[in-house]
């Protein structure tokens, strides 16, 4: 196939108004070809240049020095951007600050428009575009009224009227939940073969990189690694040192060999079937019984907080964003929300700490022998320093000089007298993985998985009785989720309890004790992760998709349970590495 | 906390004030607005009064729009309400009490005064931010003033800045109530307090909502780069501007309302 990306020694730094001290070397010589009509990922820890390699193919960065060449056209100076520009569209993470228009079509037209496509063309493209994202419906709409993965589309569809050749996704699906993000991919992959459209794909998303045909691994401006899937993920140690991880499904199968004794091929992990075929065989070769790692399991505690037949309408009782909710939370543990996008997960936490106070039913927060309800005035302050509440992506509500000042805001408003403030602020700090010498830095000079410790900091800086954190990890890298989840276990073990919103089922079975499920505004479900996700018909009747690698591990042991009629099928355990021993256990019983 | 804002909302409902020409309605703004200024006697605030109605009917705008439009201004309404009429010390004195004095005069002007700025809120709303979107608004205002390109005014970045800007009110919207719900669950008050202490307690607001606002726009500007936008120059439109024979017929009637008006000014005004 023909090269139709081709990026040679690209050297890319941004300058800063401060002088070379403070330039930032975004791109290291870096080289790699793409071939026309291929559908590859770039993946990549958080500032490593992907981005800025992106930016450079489609031109909206320069090179400092090496060539671009893309579809035949050499990226020089602003003159020839355009030809490139034209036939390259770019899809950006954050779905608000791409909308041009105000209403849907409108917005779908701005990139002919800008092209100078005359009518009855141009009218004709937008009504294509439209049609084939599936948002025809909805071309007079306003674009701000869009849910997150209908604006993701509509960027798609404002990309397709411009009749791109290739497409780069810039993160795109980071901000969407586990369906709108399926719906995302199975359309980009769609393009990709109706229109032979060449794909790019930034992501932190490993399941999302296993699907495409070529990986590259960028690291400080650099490809790393490149190769299909197969080829990267076949050697765990290099994805792991590279700040990356093994999906679901490719994690148990390493697992496997690992209990075996052995290691994973290309050839085992090559596509979906394979990757069974090879788990199944190395469940038959295993000799040694592998050992269990069960440390995370605890006792309930005391009920700690209840929610009593909550609803909530914002708009006078025409509908109800939630309906008598009823949920008991319990001291030390960690209890998962879960639910679709918009089915009542932030109205319900908003309820907890009584930022929102109850219309109908009641919030009652059991600490020290008393009862706080935030149905009265009275204890809202006082729920608030026992209930702490992190939104969605904290690192907006810093606003202080210094982020010691920052960290210390809730402290003087909630005006806590005899308290020794700068010690609460350095344990706070010091709890959420914030370095001491920080501090004195402004919250704007840190980098976004600081300012999100800095802002998880300022919450817990009142010490809270329980932590409401929502989507604590949306938009890290892999490392950065993985960190953020042994802050949220460390905080566990010094007896905070823990609610969590969240999107991946693979976390919420793997680290929450229980979770609770909404489904349009209602419980659909609550229990223990191996009950909810016990298998695909269940989870999906409480409109959950399963965790992946619950998804992958029950086909395996379909496949044995063929070969082996009497074996044991164990309820699945939420970590590749119980979940590979728990299934060679079964075999070996047999 | 912010939702009851519909100042500057778009209301879709289909009707004949929707489908007219931008350009039309913007003249028929600037002529209403010049009326509303003009009349003064009871007689014509009626009849404006029952045409503003005739134009809300026309736009089939729900009630309760109307209604959520106008509550936002009642402060600003009664501020200048009682300004008017406490302040005024012309014509015949009809009450009294300690420095306080109203008369009758006063209370003209006040009625009249609030009577003006709710008309001038409704007809905003009826003949351009309601029935007519924000692109279309600006699109109308880059049509109107393109003889101003001959002197270097540039017309169409002024009518992209405003369309943007306009289109960004509801997320700035939506983000500032997020900030104010995260710092309100850290102790911040808005709602008690004194004034000053209200007024400082917002910069916890302002402060992330620039701070974001910057990075979107650097992230727009971006995305705008890379959809090729170039300035006016070559841009087509998806939705060109025509003017039809049911615009002409639209503006024809409620230029003959606003003609009407001033005349019954004349007639039974002083």
């Amino acid at each position: 196939m023909a090269v139709g990306i081709s990026v040679r020694n690209v050297d890319f730094t941004y300058k800063t108004d401060e002088g070379e001290s403070t330039s930032i070397k975004a791109l290291d010589g870096i080289s790699l070809e793409v071939e026309t009509g291929s559908y590859c990922a770039v993946l990549g820890p958080n500032g490593s240049g992907k981005s800025t390699l992106a930016k450079v193919i489609d031109v909206l960065e320069l090179p400092d020095s090496g060539t671009v060449v893309v579809l035949g056209h050499e990226a020089r100076d602003d003159s020839t951007c355009y030809n490139i520009r034209q036939k390259c569209a770019y899809v950006f993470q954050n779905p608000d600050n791409q909308i041009v228009g105000t209403i849907v079509e409108e917005d779908v037209a701005f990139g002919p428009e800008n092209l100078g496509v005359p009518l009855p063309e141009l009218r004709q493209r937008v009504d294509e575009a439209l049609k084939y994202v599936g948002l025809y419906e909805l071309r007079g709409r306003q674009a701000a009224s869009l849910s997150g993965g209908q604006k993701q589309k509509l960027a798609i569809a404002g990309a397709l009227a411009m009749h791109p050749e290739v497409l780069i996704l810039d993160e795109s699906t980071a901000m969407l939940d586990p369906i709108s993000r399926d719906e995302f991919l199975d359309l980009v992959e769609q393009l990709q073969k109706d229109k032979g459209i060449t794909v790019i794909t930034i992501t932190h998303d490993m399941n999302e990189a296993a699907r495409c045909e070529k990986i590259f691994v960028v690291e400080h401006g650099k490809v790393t690694m490149s190769g299909t899937p197969a080829q990267i993920f076949a050697d765990p140690d290099k994805v792991i040192k590279a700040g990356l991880e093994l999906p679901p499904d490719i994690s148990l199968v390493n697992e496997m060999a690992k209990a075996t004794g052995s290691k994973i091929t290309r050839d085992d992990i090559k596509d979906k079937k394979s990757r069974i075929e090879a788990a199944v065989r190395f469940a038959k070769n295993a000799k040694e019984v592998p050992a269990m790692d069960l440390s995370g399991h605890r006792e309930k505690g005391e009920k700690i907080l209840e929610v009593k037949d909550l609803s909530f309408s914002y708009d006078d009782g025409k509908s109800f964003a939630i309906e008598h909710i009823n949920l008991d939370v319990y001291e030390g543990e960690i209890l998962a929300i879960v639910g679709k996008s918009g089915c009542g997960k932030t109205t319900l936490i908003s309820h907890l700490n009584g930022i929102i106070r109850p219309q109908s039913g009641d919030v009652r927060v059991i600490s020290d022998n008393e009862i706080l309800t935030t149905k009265k005035k009275k204890d809202i302050t006082r729920i608030r320093q026992k209930v702490g509440l992190v939104f969605q992506y904290p690192e907006y509500q810093l606003f202080e000089e210094t982020v010691e000042k920052d960290i210390a805001y809730g402290l003087i408003k909630m005006n806590t007298p005899g308290v020794n403030r700068e010690g609460r602020v350095k344990a706070a700090a010091l709890l959420s993985g914030l370095p001491e010498e920080l501090l004195t830095r402004s919250p704007f000079e840190l980098s976004g998985g600081q300012k999100r410790r800095a802002a998880l900091a300022g919450v817990l800086v009142m010490k809270p009785k329980i932590l409401v954190l929502d989507e604590p990890a949306a938009g890290l890298d892999p490392v950065g989720r993985r960190e953020m989840f042994d802050t949220i276990l460390a905080l566990r073990e010094t007896g905070t309890t823990i609610v969590l919103v969240s999107h991946n089922m693979d976390e919420a079975a793997r680290y929450a004790d229980r979770i609770y499920c909404i489904k349009d505004g209602r419980e659909a479900a609550c229990g223990a992760p191996s009950e909810l996700f016990e298998n695909e018909g269940k989870a999906k009747s409480y409109g959950l998709s399963l965790p992946l690698l619950y998804k992958f591990s029950s086909k395996v042991k379909q496949t044995l349970a063929k070969d082996y009629p009497g074996i044991d099928v164990m309820p699945p355990y939420p970590d590749a590495r119980n979940e590979a021993a728990s299934i060679i256990r079964s075999v070996m019983k047999c | 906390m912010l939702n009851d804002i519909s100042l500057g909302r778009y209301v879709e409902t289909g009707s004949v004030l929707h489908k007219t020409d931008p350009r039309i309605k913007v003249i028929l703004y600037i002529v209403y607005l010049v009326t509303i200024f003009v009349v003064n006697s009871p007689a014509a605030l009626i009849a404006l009064a029952l045409l503003t109605l005739v134009q809300l009917v026309t736009a089939k705008i729900p009630v309760k729009v109307t209604l959520s439009t106008l509550k936002p201004i009642i402060p600003l309404t009664l501020f200048i309400f009682l300004l008017n009429l406490f302040t005024l010390k012309q014509g015949q004195m009809i009450w009294q009490w300690r420095f306080l004095t109203v008369t009758d005069y006063g209370v003209q002007r006040a009625v009249l005064m609030s009577l003006r700025i709710l008309f001038l809120i409704l007809c905003t709303s009826v003949l351009l931010t309601l029935t007519t979107t924000p692109l279309k608004i600006s699109d109308a205002l880059e049509s109107l003033m393109a003889p101003l390109k001959v002197i270097h005014v540039p017309v169409h970045e002024m009518s992209m800045m405003m369309s943007i800007a306009l289109r960004f009110i509801p997320t700035l919207i939506e983000e500032t109530d997020k900030i104010m719900k995260a710092q309100v669950s850290r102790g911040a008050d808005y709602d008690t307090g004194t004034f000053i202490n209200r007024v400082k307690g917002y910069i916890t607001v302002l402060i992330p909502l620039f701070v974001s606002s910057f990075k979107r726009a650097e992230d727009l500007a971006v995305a705008m780069d890379a959809r090729c936008y170039r300035g006016g120059e070559g841009r087509t439109k998806l939705n060109p501007l025509k003017i039809s024979g049911r615009d002409i017929a639209v503006l024809i009637v409620f230029l003959a309302g606003a003609g009407m008006l001033i005349a019954v000014e004349f007639l039974y005004g002083k």
